[in-house]
């Protein structure tokens, strides 16, 4: 920075242009500021030239004021270069330059307006001022007198043109630093010290606009060129203003009035204006003003002018203006096809002015005529006129030859049936049918001596494989991007069409015999024109040979190779072009091994892995019977790169995968699942680089704190859906309880369980040895499952389950099985697995089910051996046990209340007699009825949202409701309506332009958090505090012993985002450390919707299992947050100074400089967070970094 | 739409920036984001090879000019390939303004008629005129076609 002497924006305006005399004579009568001032800004400091008007004091103050002012823009623009790291300052005071300051560019403005007839001051405007004051963001609107001024008396052409351009910029201006640059200092403020007195926006701009208003309606011949400008300067005017909006309407209909109905002769052939005469070229200019400022209008659906007025321009001879009203007209063909169609129908016959946009040399021009092609001859508005959508369609076709690689795949895309984000399947399965099976025949060449070959009939498929193959032999990264990206649009509507079922979509046919088979079937069909007839007379040569499958897999090929380029966003496009394409039937080993080898490279930013992985989900939506072959593909990425995925968007593909796979499938895509758990933990202490794909790459601190919340997800998944996955409930268990209690023997009651259901038996495994071996955080984790497991399965699973927790609590198992301890270095606690007083409450509730069991089979037995009736009081007694241990167990769980029985099958009888006697509803009797009351479904569709079953909640048909309790019945293929859903879907659509995420600082300042952004702040901000809040809280004495207390560090434990939704953690975070982190999360356009959360109450299910899609979620974790006791280590801001230099060596870590200042937010595991005072170098403001580099003030 | 257009000098500085329907907050994003971009591909990169980037549906094509680095990001029809016929007129236009592949120096030195050159190439964030001559008069407030 500093070599590169003389070369940034503040030079630029610092660059001494000569001084205009007035202001050269004003600063030399004022005082220079000491040059040798310490502070970098005093070099900006001008002497204002004083004005007679005032008095001494008044000046003195107003100086005082514009100092102050100047000072502030100063500190702004170094602030607004900085991020970008700018370290003009030292540099700047050492070449002792003084920059021009705003004020002063301001000032000569109206000065060298007042002395406009000097050549001197024209040149001076031209050279030093107006392109100095391009610099600043904004332009003030005090200058707008005198560029006014200018406007009306200056001849100078260069003069004016910048005078357009500030006035276009005052007029678009907002006050939000639209233009980038140094901002302009506050205007108000400099208004009251101005010599012009008060000029504010408000003032100045219907100024602006009557004076640019009259010159573009000023018809003088001579000033054609102003008037374009004036128009286009219009256009800037914010599209709020209705008044303005309809004078541009009305000033751009006008001229259009006057030069667009002269009958035009085009020179054949020729849309140069070369050789035209002078009246048709103003002509042509003036259309191509009118319809340029009519393009940047808001469109006008409903009006005939509009559209009659835009219809006129595809005629006009300026090629720009052609292509501004082709764009606009394929804007109003997506809202009304029908019409525009029938305007232009003359224009698409084949001697038409849009056959002649084919040859017209403007990329975007024929570009917006294949999105207007396509929107007709797809409309189904237009079913009784086949004929215009045939011409259409034709025109659509011939784009496909296009030289410009821009126009082929636009004219492809439209073939596929992804015209916008609103895409249907059927369009897509259409569009494959299409692209495989129709012939473009080119009508007559306009040339009648081009060989024969050219105009030969062509399937369109063979024709976009050549194109798209020699695509990807080009050396343009866009090309090559734009070329995978397509193919991947080819997948998506092959995929389409095979999920569609479309009739005979053979590939293995030949391309050409279609043409052959449907030809006497078609020639009498007259939806098909000239230009695409179907024709038999293909003439037989090596194309013959030809089948899709062939073409395919020769594209593929070259689309496989196309992974060599050194460009990883191309890389990008290239693997979801191949997962798109992946059919079912292929083998996978490729894609996998490419995939495998491409994650290896640390060059993948952590944005990219995941839309890989939304693209693995999006697959998998399109075509559920690839869920196995996906599981597989997105464990490469969770082995491989876990430091780099997003645990949520991992989840969400398990989950849909386990809905997808079906009853069979059920089993291997929770074993897929499980083999996260497989994998050896990562090694804190070797950093050798692991590279198959089975073995974890968890090289840094990181990327295995990564990995160890991938196997909590991973567990927590296992627990919540094993369930599900093993089709096993204990309220539909036909097992007495009384069967478990005599099996009492450990290996009899394994063999029981695991010959009854392998699938949960596996699970249990697992489980149960990740409650031994994982990490701390992990054996929580895997407690809490299989706890939720014991509670939701029936007999023997939950007394296998029950004896295992007994075990462990009681510690005496660690010395059987510690040779299957990996210890990671963590004192284990008093009671040997240090889990004794998580697992206290929950052996709790299971010891009180049994109780209950037992208790109530005592009674039973009693009864029938006295034949006695039951009571009402023994039933209201019976009754309320049941509803307290229903409560009880909520807590750990969710389960469906109406159906749960935690006293066992055999209560169903009584409980349903007690509530037939008191009309109770078999859902209600919670205290918080509106909950249960509208059934499961009201807790996992949004609230707002009525759900389907919900009035018949009584009568739930089994399998939704086990759906329900295993939350996946929401999932995208019974219906939308989760917000992490809207994610995907988003993805798919392909909407969104969040900004992306670069630097951690960002995230704070910035309102409109993405999902992403924010689900990575939540990850790495509110986490860590609740994991070292759950290791405090448990291994503190103080804690022990308390009920409340366990609990709240189990499930803080377990509050990591990829379970809840962020909003609980924010909050939580908020509540302990101020409101710093709130205002993050607050008026963000987030796609989550997220309900404020209702108080909670013991009755309320618990609803941990809702992580994704209930907005409600977690509102349990927010008050055992608050509950929490435990001080927490980041609630004060702390203060520290660097001590050494350090270097990042990762993303999350940031550069020191030693003696820096920092404000430390939280420590984690050896590392500090903090934020610097100002960015440094490399523009970052905040991360990671050691402790023992910061010295704590 | 054409989101945002950029220059940025070698070492990161923002020389020129141009957003269309970015909201203020992510501007910030969007600088940082391109510049972080351009400092870890740029380095080596022949004057005026196309590099490429995809943030969701957002497309950004960016490429080095002498000592200026040039960004493109747009969505919708300005996808990757629209924003290389976009970035070959920018770059030809600059290039024709400062006679040769520029400085630092004589970008700033030009900094006025490029901002001009800018505005007549993309306007309201869509692409306007794309030829150079059309666009050397119009910097000069001649009509597009002479006669």
């Amino acid at each position: 920075m500093a070599e590169s002497s003389g070369t940034t924006l503040m030079d630029l305006i610092s660059a001494d242009p000569t001084p205009v005399p007035a202001q050269a004579s004003a600063s030399s009568t004022a005082s220079q500021p000491s040059p040798g001032a310490a502070s970098a800004a005093s070099h900006l400091h001008h002497p204002m030239p004083t004005t007679t008007k005032t008095t001494l004091g008044e000046r003195k103050s107003k100086r005082a004021t514009l100092m102050q002012i100047q000072n502030d823009t100063l500190s702004v623009a170094r602030a607004a270069l900085h991020p970008v790291k700018a370290n003009i300052m030292p540099q700047r005071q050492r070449q002792k330059k003084k920059p021009v300051s705003y004020t002063q560019l301001a000032r000569s403005i109206h000065e060298l307006a007042a002395t406009l007839d000097q050549k001197s001051s024209q040149k001076q405007l031209v050279n030093h001022v107006f392109p100095k004051l391009a610099v600043y963001n904004s332009v003030d609107p005090s200058l707008a007198p005198s560029l006014l001024m200018l406007n009306q008396q200056c001849e100078d052409r260069n003069v004016l043109r910048y005078v357009y351009y500030y006035l276009a910029r005052i007029l678009s201006d907002t006050g939000m630093s639209p233009g980038g640059g140094i901002p302009t200092p506050n205007w108000d403020a400099l208004a009251d010290i101005d010599a012009g007195g008060g000029v504010t926006r408000a003032d100045v701009v219907p100024r602006i606009v009557n004076q640019l208003t009259s010159e573009a309606s000023n018809s003088e011949l001579e000033f054609h060129a102003r008037r374009l400008q004036a128009l286009k300067a219009l256009t800037y005017s914010p599209s709020g203003n209705s008044e303005l909006l309809s004078k541009l309407y009305e000033i751009v209909f006008g001229l259009l009035d006057k030069v667009a109905d002269v009958p035009h002769k085009r020179k054949k052939g020729v849309f140069g204006t070369k050789g035209g005469d002078k009246e048709s070229i103003i002509r042509s200019n003036l259309q191509y003003a009118a319809m340029s400022a009519l393009r940047r209008l808001p469109l006008d659906p409903g009006n005939p002018l509009f559209l009659h007025r835009a219809a006129q321009g595809v005629s006009f001879a300026d090629p720009v203006a052609v292509r501004h009203s082709l764009e606009i007209l394929s804007e109003l063909a997506t809202r009304d096809p029908y019409t525009v169609a029938m305007t232009l129908e003359k224009l698409a016959s084949p001697a038409g002015a849009l056959q002649d946009i084919l040859h017209l040399h403007d990329v975007l021009a024929r570009v917006a005529l294949a999105r207007l092609c396509h929107s007709i001859s797809r409309a189904r508005a237009l079913d009784e006129r086949p004929d215009i959508r045939s011409q259409f369609n034709s025109i659509l076709y011939q784009l496909l030859l296009d030289p410009s690689e821009r126009v082929c795949y636009e004219a492809i895309l439209c073939i596929l049936g992804k015209h916008d984000n609103t895409e249907r399947m059927d369009d897509r399965a259409t569009g494959w049918y299409r692209l495989t099976r129709e012939i473009l025949k080119l009508p007559e060449a306009p040339s009648k001596d081009k060989s024969n070959k050219a105009k030969r009939p062509q399937p369109l498929i063979k024709l976009v494989m050549r194109r798209l193959e020699s695509s990807f032999r080009s050396f343009s990264r866009p090309v090559l991007h734009a070329a995978a990206r397509v193919v991947q649009e080819m997948g998506k509507s092959r995929a389409a069409a095979f999920a569609m079922g479309l009739q005979d979509i053979d590939e293995a046919v030949h391309v050409n015999s279609f043409a052959d088979a449907l030809d006497d079937a078609e020639t009498n069909d007259s939806s098909h024109p000239e230009g695409i007839r179907r024709t038999s007379s293909i003439s037989a040569g090596p194309g013959r040979s030809e089948t899709i499958a062939s073409l395919l897999a020769s594209l593929m090929e070259v689309v496989r190779t196309t992974v060599a380029c050194e460009c990883v966003y191309v890389r990008a496009m290239v693997i979801k072009a191949l997962i798109w394409m992946q059919s079912p039937h292929e083998s996978l080993d490729e894609l996998k091994s490419i995939i495998a080898s491409e994650l290896s490279d640390p060059g993948w930013p952590a944005a990219l892995v995941n839309d890989v992985l939304l693209t693995l989900h999006a697959r998998f939506k399109a075509t559920p019977d690839m869920a196995v072959i996906l599981l597989e593909i997105a464990r490469i990425f969770a082995t491989k790169v876990p430091g780099k995925i997003d645990a949520d968007v991992l989840q969400l593909l398990w989950k849909t995968c386990l809905v997808g796979a079906g009853p069979d499938g059920k089993h291997t895509a929770l074993e897929a699942v499980t083999i996260v758990l497989d994998l050896p933990p990562p090694q804190p202490g070797s950093m050798s680089g692991m590279t198959s794909i089975d073995r974890v790459s968890a090289s840094d601190p990181k990327s295995a704190l990564a990995l160890q919340k991938l196997v909590q997800a991973a567990v927590w998944f296992l627990g919540e859906n094993a369930n599900y996955a093993a089709s096993e409930y204990a309220w539909e268990s036909a097992t007495p309880p009384g069967t478990a209690l005599m099996m009492l023997d450990a290996d009899k009651m394994v063999a029981a369980a695991s010959s009854r259901n392998p699938t949960l038996a596996g699970a249990l495994t697992r489980l149960q040895r990740c409650a031994f071996s994982g990490s701390w955080e992990v054996r929580i984790v895997a407690v809490q499952a299989l706890t939720t497991i014991a509670i939701r399965s029936g007999e023997p699973f939950r007394l296998q389950i029950y004896e295992f927790l007994y075990t462990l609590a009681e510690g005496g198992v660690q010395s059987q099985l510690s040779e299957m301890h990996l210890s990671n270095g963590e004192d284990q606690g008093v009671s040997g697995t240090g889990l004794g007083v998580l697992i206290t409450p929950m052996l709790k509730v299971l010891d009180e089910m049994y109780v209950g069991q037992d208790e109530l089979i005592k009674d039973i037995r009693h009864h029938d051996n006295a034949n006695k009736e039951w009571k009402d009081e023994e039933l209201k007694k019976l009754y309320e046990t049941h509803e307290r241990l229903l409560d009880f167990v909520s807590m750990f769980c969710y389960i469906p209340r109406a159906k749960y029985l935690p006293l066992g099958p055999i209560s169903a009888k009584l409980i349903d007699t007690y509530r037939t006697k008191h009309n109770i509803t078999a859902s209600s009797g919670s205290t918080d009825p509106t909950v249960v009351a509208t059934g499961i479904s009201d807790l996992i569709y949004e609230s707002t949202q009525p759900a389907p079953a919900a009035s018949n909640s009584s009568g739930l048909d089994d399998d939704l409701v086990n759906a329900w309790a295993a939350n996946l019945g929401d999932d995208g293929l019974l219906g939308n309506n989760a917000p992490a859903m809207s994610r995907v879907n988003e993805f798919i659509a392909g909407v969104g332009t969040d900004a992306p995420d670069v630097e951690e600082e960002n995230v704070f300042s910035r309102p409109s958090v993405g999902y992403d952004d924010m689900w990575a702040k939540t990850l790495l901000e509110t986490n860590e505090m609740e994991e070292d809040d759950a290791r405090s809280g448990s291994s503190s004495p103080d804690s022990a012993g308390s009920v409340e207390s366990s609990i709240s560090s189990h499930f803080g434990g377990m509050n990591y985002p990829s379970l809840f939704s962020s909003k609980p953690s924010s909050q939580a975070t908020a509540k302990s450390s101020g409101s710093k982190y709130q205002s993050t999360y607050e008026g963000y356009g987030s796609p989550i919707r997220e309900e404020p959360p209702p108080p909670y109450s013991y009755s309320e299910p618990p609803q941990s299992r809702e992580s994704f899609e209930n907005p409600v979620a977690g509102s349990g974790s927010r008050n055992y947050e608050s509950d929490d006791e435990e001080p927490r280590k980041s609630t004060g801001t702390r203060f520290g100074t660097a001590l050494y230099d350090f270097t990042a060596g990762g993303d999350d870590e940031l550069n020191l400089t030693a003696e820096e200042e920092l404000e430390i937010e939280y420590e984690v595991d050896g590392w500090f967070y903090v934020k610097k005072k100002r960015p440094g170098r490399d523009g970052k403001m905040a991360g990671l970094v050691p402790v023992l580099y910061v010295n704590q003030s | 739409m054409i989101l945002a257009v950029l220059f940025a000098n070698s070492v990161g500085n923002v020389l020129i920036e141009r957003f269309n329907g970015v909201p203020a907050e992510e501007r910030l994003h969007w600088r940082s984001f391109l510049v972080k971009l351009g400092a870890e591909n740029l380095k080596g990169v022949k004057n005026e090879e196309l590099l490429v980037a995809c943030h969701k549906s957002v497309y950004i094509v960016y490429t080095m000019l002498g000592d200026v680095s040039i960004f493109l990001v747009g969505k919708d029809e300005y996808d990757e390939l629209a924003l290389a016929e976009a970035i070959f007129i920018i770059t030809a236009a600059v290039k024709d303004i400062c006679g040769k592949p520029p400085t630092e120096r004589v970008f700033l030195d030009k900094y006025g008629r490029i901002c001009l050159c800018l505005d007549e190439i993309v306007w309201n964030g869509l692409l306007e005129n794309t030829d150079k001559d059309r666009i050397k008069r119009l910097i000069r407030l001649k009509p597009p076609s002479e006669f």
